[in-house]
């Protein structure tokens, strides 16, 4: 009788520790597999280069300043195609949709969307830097001296 | 002038929390009482001081003294009084002035308040507020002095960011800060249990207030916060899983579930290591946010300072009290062992660990999501953002899972329960659940988790309806004479704590309609317009009825104005803008939202585009529930924080 019931008792232990265990490892599951297919890359414009082939068909952001007098608008419309550079390649981004505020050109720009090498990026979102002291910080030093230099350059 | 006086009070206060940290220390090891009341009255001697300190960078942007670097970065002549007395906190040095000030306030207050009730407790408690408030004095002091000077002095201020300048971000900070700040207090007190050997029940007892005070003000900040970006950032949302917003969120999930698992302790004991744990790691992510937000390591509206001096002192600040923390709980943990182990599955203490599983997990989610990208960029130099869509994937079962313990949990029994109770506790709940199961087909709800959602909700609200009827009649037994209203109002004032909670949980479910109202069923549409012309989003027909140019003292904008009608009702007028803000060269938008129960009408004016202008509309159903659901929270905060030591004294 005394047996029975704390056979009983460890029983009923042993299904609350499987069932949390369950529903721990369910969630740890549901984690770590949505995890990897949230996971979007930066590039700037000469990586992409260098590794369009791969990139096909991936969820990216490319990221660089936005080419001065690049910058073109179909009338009527929201849509827009600039070029992304980081001083040394060009990528032509196509969006279509309301701006950020501080979108510009001349100004740092991130830029998300699906890769499809050969032809032009088509984003789905534009990220533009929010206060006026704030680089994206994907951006390196090097990467904006570059691209400010460029814009120099096309501005002669 | 007043600034010396503020940066010479905030050393001398350094020099008396370096006093609080040691005297008491020596005081507890040699047997000198004396010695402890010196670390008292330099806890409430520092805590002036910083008042005065935090006071004279007030004056100084009040006066507009661009003398002071800080005041000359933040703040200019043509600032509104109300931004110009708050700009104190709208950047890095000034709000990390504002986090030690609160923290001295709060060590102040522990003092007097519990120094006669926690006499074995109160040096360790001294020494261990007194350490973190060097820790954050010494980095407001060498690292980041919102004392400084600047030479030559500017004719003018480089104003405050204007998306700063509304009343949303004007309130953000010091609610979160509060939050922050507060589980300092029960940290404190658990470490000094562990020290002293006596943890026991004593310390969650005395920081119950305090726990609740800190999770309902890092509640509001979050809400706020998520509120100011709601209207103030014109991209139809208001929680984008941005690194900011993780860092704020972690702390919150792991000091609900210490909220919750704290019961268990108090009733039976159990759950003493996983009590302080929970604390330990609260105060951690607390300071982790401190540090993710204010270090400038992540790429966001708020690292607004780019100084890996900074990072590394909070770092090793972190490292140090993590070690300690869980060293000294290692170092105590065979002490701790409880002699009750669980029984069984269907009790309200496995309903509670449950709980703690589903927003420990949570933490665990966000975590990984905001550290993992730094942790790639500084291993491989490769950049990564983990986006949204993970953490919607994890977080809405999460969501669903904690709607049904709720539901559950407060009808279980301690222990061991009957299977015949059982299934009467849960027929009410089981109805309400084919109730709302019911009506999210008469809806023509069509997203498999917002019929669950609709569901759970019924389920979890009839729950908590029968728990109070019965509850009622149980009482009316017993005192007949009583009238209703009477009995109902003694029931509620009698367990304050209880009914609270409850209201607590009608606030959760409120925010779940919302959030999933609002997230599933969101409606946008991007359009160009000329004045005149027409559109339409779900019910609402709108006319671009003109645009114009309005301004105010420091800025001027486009103001489109907007005539919508719903289901051909009554017209209401939205005027949303895009402003300049003087001495700023970017526009700001500015959403015009109208709001009905149901769902919010949410306008942002673009740029022009040839004739037109480019517009992007949004019909948002059921977001102002989640406000509305955040005020019920707080409320219901307040109410439990009504009850005092009674409850454990009727215990006996």
């Amino acid at each position: 009788m005394v047996n029975e019931e704390s056979n009983n008792r460890k029983n009923r232990r042993w299904l609350l520790i499987v069932s949390l265990l369950l529903v721990a490892g369910s969630l740890l599951t549901l984690v770590f597999t949505s995890f990897n297919d949230a996971l979007v890359y930066f590039f700037t414009p000469t990586e992409i280069q260098a590794q369009s082939k791969d990139l096909e068909g991936r969820k990216i952001r490319i990221g660089g300043m936005v080419q001065e007098g690049s910058l073109t608008k179909v009338e009527g419309t929201q849509k827009i195609r600039f070029l992304i550079t980081d001083g040394d390649s060009l990528v032509p981004v196509r969006y279509d949709g309301m701006l950020p505020d501080l979108f510009r050109e001349g100004q740092g720009v991130v830029a998300e969307g699906v890769w499809r090498g050969g032809q032009d990026f088509p984003a789905s979102q534009i990220l533009a830097k929010h206060s006026e002291d704030y680089l994206p910080v994907e951006m390196t030093e090097e990467g904006i001296s570059k691209a400010k230099s460029s814009i120099l350059k096309s501005l002669k | 002038m007043w600034i010396e006086t503020g940066h010479f009070a905030a050393i001398l206060a350094l020099v008396l929390a370096l006093t609080q940290t040691t005297a008491p220390l020596a005081g507890a090891l040699l047997g000198k009482p004396a010695w402890i009341r010196v670390g008292r009255h330099a806890a409430i001697a520092a805590f002036l001081l910083l008042t005065l300190s935090t006071a004279s960078l007030v004056i100084s942007f009040m006066t507009h003294d661009f003398s002071v670097r800080y005041v000359a970065g933040h703040a200019s002549l043509n600032l509104p009084v109300f931004y110009l007395a708050t700009a104190m906190w709208g950047g890095h040095e000034g709000s990390l002035l504002l986090w030690t000030w609160l923290l001295s306030t709060f060590t102040a207050v522990s003092a007097w308040r519990h120094w006669k009730s926690h006499p074995i407790s109160m040096p360790w408690i001294l020494v261990i507020l007194g350490a973190v408030l060097v820790g954050f004095l010494m980095l407001v002091l060498f690292l980041s002095s919102p004392f400084e000077r600047l030479f030559p002095v500017p004719m003018d201020g480089r104003d405050l960011n204007p998306l700063l300048q509304d009343p949303g971000m004007v309130f953000h900070p010091p609610f979160l800060y509060l939050g922050y700040v507060g589980f300092a207090v029960p940290y404190a007190f658990s470490m000094a249990a562990l020290i002293t050997g006596k943890a026991g029940e004593e310390w969650i007892l005395a920081t119950r207030r305090w726990s609740l005070f800190a999770w309902g003000m890092l509640t509001t900040g979050i809400i706020l916060g998520a509120y100011w970006a709601y209207y103030e950032l014109g991209w139809g949302g208001y929680w984008a899983w941005d690194p900011v917003e993780n860092a704020s969120f972690m702390p919150w999930l792991t000091a609900t579930a210490f909220l919750h698992s704290v019961m268990v302790q108090e009733r039976l004991k159990m759950f003493k290591i996983w009590n302080l744990f929970l604390i330990v790691a609260t105060f951690a992510l607390s300071l982790l946010g401190t540090f993710l937000v204010r270090s400038g390591v992540l790429s966001s509206v708020h690292a607004f300072a780019n100084d890996p001096g900074r990072g590394v002192y909070i770092l090793g600040f972190m490292s140090v009290m993590l070690l300690f923390s869980f060293g000294l709980l290692a170092f105590r943990s065979e002490k701790l062992k409880g002699s009750i182990s669980m029984k069984g599955m269907v009790n309200r203490e496995s309903a509670f660990l449950f709980n703690n599983l589903f927003l420990v997990v949570g933490m665990i989610t966000v975590l990984l999501g905001t550290l993992y990208p730094l942790a790639v960029e500084t291993l491989s130099d490769a950049k990564v953002t983990v986006g949204a869509p993970y953490y919607n994937k994890v977080f809405i079962p999460i969501m669903l899972g904690l709607l049904l313990l709720m539901g559950i949990g407060p009808r279980l029994a301690w222990r061991r329960m009957s299977s015949d109770r059982l299934r009467r506790a849960l027929v009410g709940p089981l109805v309400g659940g084919v109730v709302g199961l019911v009506a999210a087909f008469g809806l023509e709800v069509n997203h498999p988790y917002g019929v669950a959602t609709l569901g759970l909700i019924a389920f979890a609200l009839f729950s908590h309806i029968s728990e109070i009827g019965m509850a009622l009649k149980a009482r009316r037994k017993r005192f007949d004479q009583e009238s209703g209203p009477v009995s109902a109002w003694r029931l509620v004032t009698r367990n304050k704590r209880r009914y609270g909670g409850f209201l607590v949980h009608l606030g959760v479910v409120l925010m779940a309609a919302g959030f999933i109202g609002s997230g599933l069923f969101q409606e946008e549409r991007n359009v160009v317009l000329k004045v005149g012309d027409r559109t339409s989003i779900g019910q609402w027909q709108l006319t671009f009825d003109s645009l114009g140019k309005v301004s105010r003292q420091n800025w001027v904008a486009d103001q489109g104005t907007f005539i919508a009608s719903r289901a051909g009702g009554a017209p209401v007028v939205l005027t949303p803008q895009k402003r300049i803000y003087e001495r700023h060269a970017q526009p700001m938008t500015e959403a015009a939202i109208h709001a009905i129960w149901q769902e919010d009408l949410y306008i942002v004016l673009g740029d022009s585009v040839g004739e037109g202008w480019s517009v992007r509309i949004y019909r948002n159903p059921l977001v102002s529930w989640v406000w509305w659901g955040a005020a019920v929270m707080g409320f219901g905060v307040m109410v439990a924080m009504g009850q005092g030591r009674r409850l454990r004294r009727r215990k006996g």
